[in-house]
């Protein structure tokens, strides 16, 4: 990125400019005044001169800002539906992604344990631990996942915390509160995997659940930290 | 930027003619960024001013609504996004062009004393 742009680049990136149409037009900006600059230069300005008024002729970074933030239709989904990003997408991301993890333990207690009443037993040999292994790591990773994503995504594009931090703490409550069961009928027959959530019924039961949560919640914004840190180096860059 | 001046931006530049003078333009032939801008300068005598780079944002705007389309070309060593007018924006070309000769024709007529200065 031209260093004279990396005040426009904060600019639009804050008032919602997608990143990837933020980045096009800095880089066609910066074709354009390395032609103006060369122009400038033919008709005998020195170096420093002939950047000052390329500069000039682009425009003010006011009104480079504004045209580009006029065009609504450049604003991230991020800016213009933040409950959806960070909010039903993540959701339906963790759905998805659990989804995959129930039908990963309810195969895998079909192929390799067919007997057993429950899936959750000890003994298992190699292939069985690996597949098995997959749906936990997608089942408990999904939540840590979608927080670093969300924390990602708003470093990215300049947003305020509340809505990333609204987002995974919604996701850290589910993840937190969600309960796996597994039965098979005494009669035989196919067993049945399901998701319940569970606020417990006890003190005992709920001090457990809220110490998931926030293990979950500290996991997921584990890199936030890092990515605000690198965020605040690009704009002081 | 801070070190940016700032251009006077010509207000009406901003009101719907840069799209019709970027689509003519294109209608002829291919062009990048920079070659639009110094060609709507020479061919309005300089009329029309505008900070050069906010003929991007319109470029962009204009492809998104299907009216453009660019593509990436090196020339002379030097790697250039070039825009073209596709068949929807040949016809808001069209579009455009009736509405604009329409209201200069109508401005043209009052300022040189038509219906309503004989009225006055």
């Amino acid at each position: 990125m031209a260093k004279p742009f990396s005040q426009l680049r904060e600019r639009l990136l804050r008032a919602g400019v997608a990143p990837r149409h933020v980045r096009r037009y800095l880089n066609e900006l910066s074709d354009h005044l390395t032609d103006l600059r060369t122009e400038e230069e033919r008709a005998g300005r020195s170096r420093a001169e002939a950047e000052s008024a390329a500069l000039a002729r682009l425009g003010g970074m006011e009104s480079l800002a504004k045209a580009m933030i006029e065009q609504r239709q450049f604003q991230s989904w991020s800016a213009r539906a933040p409950w959806a990003i960070f909010g039903l997408g993540p959701l339906c991301i963790l759905a998805g992604a659990w989804f995959v993890a129930l039908f990963i333990l309810w195969s895998g207690w079909q192929i390799f344990m067919p007997g057993t009443s429950t899936p959750f037993v000890g003994l298992l040999d190699r292939w069985a631990m690996l597949y098995f292994g997959v749906g936990r790591l997608l089942y408990f990773g999904a939540p840590i996942f979608i927080g670093w994503l969300m924390g990602l995504v708003a470093a990215r594009q300049r947003l305020n915390a509340l809505w990333p931090t609204v987002g995974v703490g919604l996701i850290a409550l589910i993840a937190g509160v969600a309960q796996v069961h597994a039965n098979r009928p005494l009669s035989g027959g196919v067993g049945h995997v399901s998701l319940g959530f569970a606020l417990g019924a006890s003190v005992q039961d709920i001090s457990t659940l809220l110490f998931h949560v926030l293990v979950i919640l500290a996991l997921a914004v584990l890199p936030w930290p890092w990515l605000l840190w690198r965020r605040d180096k690009s704009l002081a860059g | 930027m801070s070190s940016m001046g700032s251009r006077e931006t010509n207000p009406n530049f901003m009101n719907g003619v840069p799209e019709l003078l970027i689509l003519r333009l294109l209608a002829k032939q291919e062009m990048y960024g920079y070659e639009i801008v110094q060609a709507i300068r020479n061919q309005t005598d300089s009329v029309i001013a505008v900070g050069e780079g906010v003929v991007y944002p319109v470029l962009h705007g204009l492809e998104r609504d299907g009216a453009l389309k660019s593509r990436r070309k090196t020339v002379h060593g030097r790697s250039r996004v070039y825009y073209a007018v596709t068949v929807s924006g040949s016809r808001r070309l069209a579009e455009l062009s009736k509405t604009w000769t329409s209201l200069a024709g109508a401005i043209h007529k009052m300022l040189a004393g038509g219906q309503y200065g004989e009225a006055v």
